[in-house]
């Protein structure tokens, strides 16, 4: 966990430089944080998160979907589906925002180097994954070969898909998309296989003895992964979770992220599954 | 720590002598008959009698509602907070636990603005206490972690008093008080219920589902304890464009504590009955290993089903395993 100097309670002023929308519910927004915010942005570690507030409305736990730019940029993957993500998506490009953080911890990537790393995202997980993406390919010599391995429900759905083809036909990245179902894909659009992330796994050959794993996805996702994954010989700690739970503070205090005697804002989000065997909750 | 005897007839003056460090609050019976902290503006009001009050003392340095945030022009700043100087006289030892442990929460790691504020300006003045037919710390308790504690002697009180504000309190009233030699061991409990093995909460004991099934989400037994301290923070805007930001007491037995947009944690009231009993007698990180159940027994008074997470403890007597630690200090 990071020492933090500034005060984790008061969001730092924040402006909202533009809106991209993904798709029909989701938006990749850009936001620049106040010159102050700039230093303990900078100390950002993939996978962990920030408290984003919209005044009037709330505030909520988003994980960065790329890192923090010297300037304090931040480009955070929303989808809408409540209060506070509501206001976010109508909110006027210009408009005030207020950013607490970064808290909690990310992907061990220090330990990481030298290593295979293997990613598995479905559905919006694919946002925290891709800042650990765009950590790895800042310093690709530093780290063995990278995976993404995605999973969407329909094609409309994939978020990034032309960015991660770029990177795919660059050789930076080998990516394998899939969908749970395709009701009719025009010629021409890109490809992509039809099943579900453990499927698509099962037939995947890669070095599990040396191999980082990290995954996120819906609750569901998880439970269905982890058993493959030891399966293929991948040991429980170098298997990385990014969990989500309901947070209100972000600093360990709520007590509404608990999964047993762990708090997610603090302990977690992301986790190793040797962590979390121990905790029925976890997963 | 020290020592100082005072007679009971000197009790009116001590209370007047406290008002010189704040207001001054205590124990009183409501027409309902229900015991509260409450103001003492008048000094017959104060029943140092009390078996426990209802609401504990943690209202004082946690309240129901706390401001913590405004915004104007989308810009947020902590709300400015000038918390009135408070003695409360006449908390009972496992109530100084609770406290103790809350420091422990708001204070230990990244200090809460307000919290902190709020406890700065508080005076804890302890008194022993008469165990009741629901509370179970070991034996009656005659200490805590406060600045001034009275424990019923003949015909008066001894007053030990530690750190600063105790010592100040203390010379402001030397008038009133006589040399003393401590008169028995002056202890405080601290855990009631020793840290429990969090893999209890998956037992087999039939009392899970008796107490999932009757279980009403009241809350009751949350609200009343003096270290339930779960919240929730909320966002009001105003009519003219700013707003607050509100910290309010959240509750572990309602449905919504483990929700979010698609799915919910802790569905189920046995899901939210284990939360309360890993968090009470087996403590979250970063106090994983720490119980905080002081053994008010307050929960167990309010709940009006008659549930008692401590039938779930293992051990025949948890109660007893626990030595009594040393009086000390408040901060
Ligand atoms: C570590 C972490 C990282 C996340 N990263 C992203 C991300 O990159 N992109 C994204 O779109 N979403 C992300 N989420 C989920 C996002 O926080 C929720 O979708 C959001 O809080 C929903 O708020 P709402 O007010 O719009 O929904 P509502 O359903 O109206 O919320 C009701 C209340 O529940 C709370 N709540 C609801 N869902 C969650 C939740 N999942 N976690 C915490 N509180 C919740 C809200 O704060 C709100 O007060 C992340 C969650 C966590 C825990
Ligand atoms: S759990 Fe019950 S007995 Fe223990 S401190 Fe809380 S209210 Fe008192
Ligand atoms: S007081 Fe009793 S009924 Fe109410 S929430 Fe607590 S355990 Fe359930
Ligand atoms: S979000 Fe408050 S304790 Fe984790």
């Amino acid at each position: 966990m990071n020492r933090t100097t500034f005060d984790p309670h008061t969001p730092f002023a924040a402006t909202l430089l533009d809106r991209r929308s993904l798709s029909e519910d989701t938006a990749l927004f850009s936001v620049l944080a106040e010159p102050a915010a700039v230093e303990p942005l900078a100390r950002f570690l993939p996978g962990q998160f920030l408290q984003l507030s919209v005044p009037g409305a709330g505030e909520i736990p988003i994980s960065p979907a790329d890192l923090p730019s010297a300037d304090g940029t931040l480009q955070l993957c929303v989808r809408r589906v409540g209060h506070v993500t509501e206001h976010l998506h109508r909110a006027e490009i210009g408009c005030k925002l207020g950013v607490r953080g970064p808290f909690g911890v990310g992907f061990p990537v220090e330990e990481m180097t030298g290593r295979p790393v293997l990613l598995l995202a479905g559905g919006l997980g694919i946002a925290p994954l891709r800042s650990l993406i765009c950590y790895l390919l800042r310093q690709p010599e530093r780290f063995g070969e990278i995976t993404l391995m995605y999973g969407a429900k329909q094609p409309q759905l994939m978020l990034f898909r032309e960015e991660l083809s770029v990177l795919a036909a660059q050789g930076r990245l080998r990516l394998y998309l899939t969908v749970d179902f395709a009701p009719q894909q025009p010629t021409g659009d890109f490809s992509c296989a039809v099943g579900l992330l453990p499927e698509l796994l099962q037939g995947f050959v890669f070095d599990a003895q040396r191999s980082y794993v990290a995954v996120c996805g819906p609750p569901p996702l998880y439970r269905c992964l982890m058993d493959e994954l030891l399966g293929a010989g991948v040991a429980a700690e170098r298997i990385l979770l990014s969990l989500e739970r309901r947070m209100r503070c972000g600093i360990g205090r709520c007590c509404h992220c608990a999964l047993g005697q762990k708090l997610c804002c603090i302990d977690g989000p992301v986790f190793r599954l040797s962590e979390l065997q121990r905790i029925p909750e976890a997963l | 720590m020290e020592h100082a005897y005072f007679k009971q007839t000197q009790l009116g003056p001590l209370l007047e002598t406290l008002r010189l460090f704040g207001e001054l609050h205590g124990p009183v019976l409501s027409e309902a008959g229900v015991a509260s902290f409450a103001a003492l503006d008048d000094l017959g009001a104060l029943r140092l009698d009390y078996g426990k009050t209802r609401i504990p003392p943690k209202k004082y340095l946690f309240p129901f509602r706390e401001e913590l945030l405004q915004y104007r022009d989308g810009i947020y700043r902590q709300s400015p907070l000038d918390p009135p100087n408070i003695v409360l006289f006449g908390v009972h030892p496992c109530d100084l636990a609770a406290i103790a442990y809350l420091d422990r929460v708001f204070l230990a790691e990244r200090p809460e603005p307000a919290y902190a504020l709020r406890r700065e300006r508080l005076t804890l003045v302890g008194v022993s206490c008469e165990p009741d037919d629901f509370c179970f710390c070991s034996q009656p308790q005659e200490g805590g972690a406060c600045d001034l504690f009275l424990a019923p002697r003949k015909d008066g009180f001894q007053l030990a008093f530690a750190g600063a504000k105790g010592a100040a309190l203390a010379e402001a009233a030397r008038g009133l008080l006589s040399e003393a030699r401590p008169e028995g061991e002056m202890s405080a409990p601290f855990r009631a219920i020793p840290a429990q093995d969090p893999q209890l909460r998956f037992s087999d004991h039939p009392l899970w589902q008796k107490f999932a099934l009757t279980c009403v989400s009241c809350g009751a037994c949350s609200v009343c304890c003096p270290t339930c301290y779960c919240f929730d923070l909320r966002e009001y805007p105003s009519l003219d464009g700013g707003g607050t930001r509100l910290r309010e007491w959240d509750n572990c037995l309602f449905a919504t504590h483990g929700e979010v947009a698609g799915a919910n944690f802790r569905a189920s009231r046995l899901d939210r009955l284990r939360y309360r009993f890993l968090h009470k007698y087996c403590g979250f990180s970063p106090l994983e290993g720490m119980s905080s159940c002081v053994g008010c027994g307050r929960c167990k008074e309010v709940c009006p089903v008659d549930i008692d997470l401590r039938e779930l403890c293992g051990g025949p007597d948890a109660a007893a395993a626990v030595p009594p630690a040393p009086l000390r200090p408040a901060s």
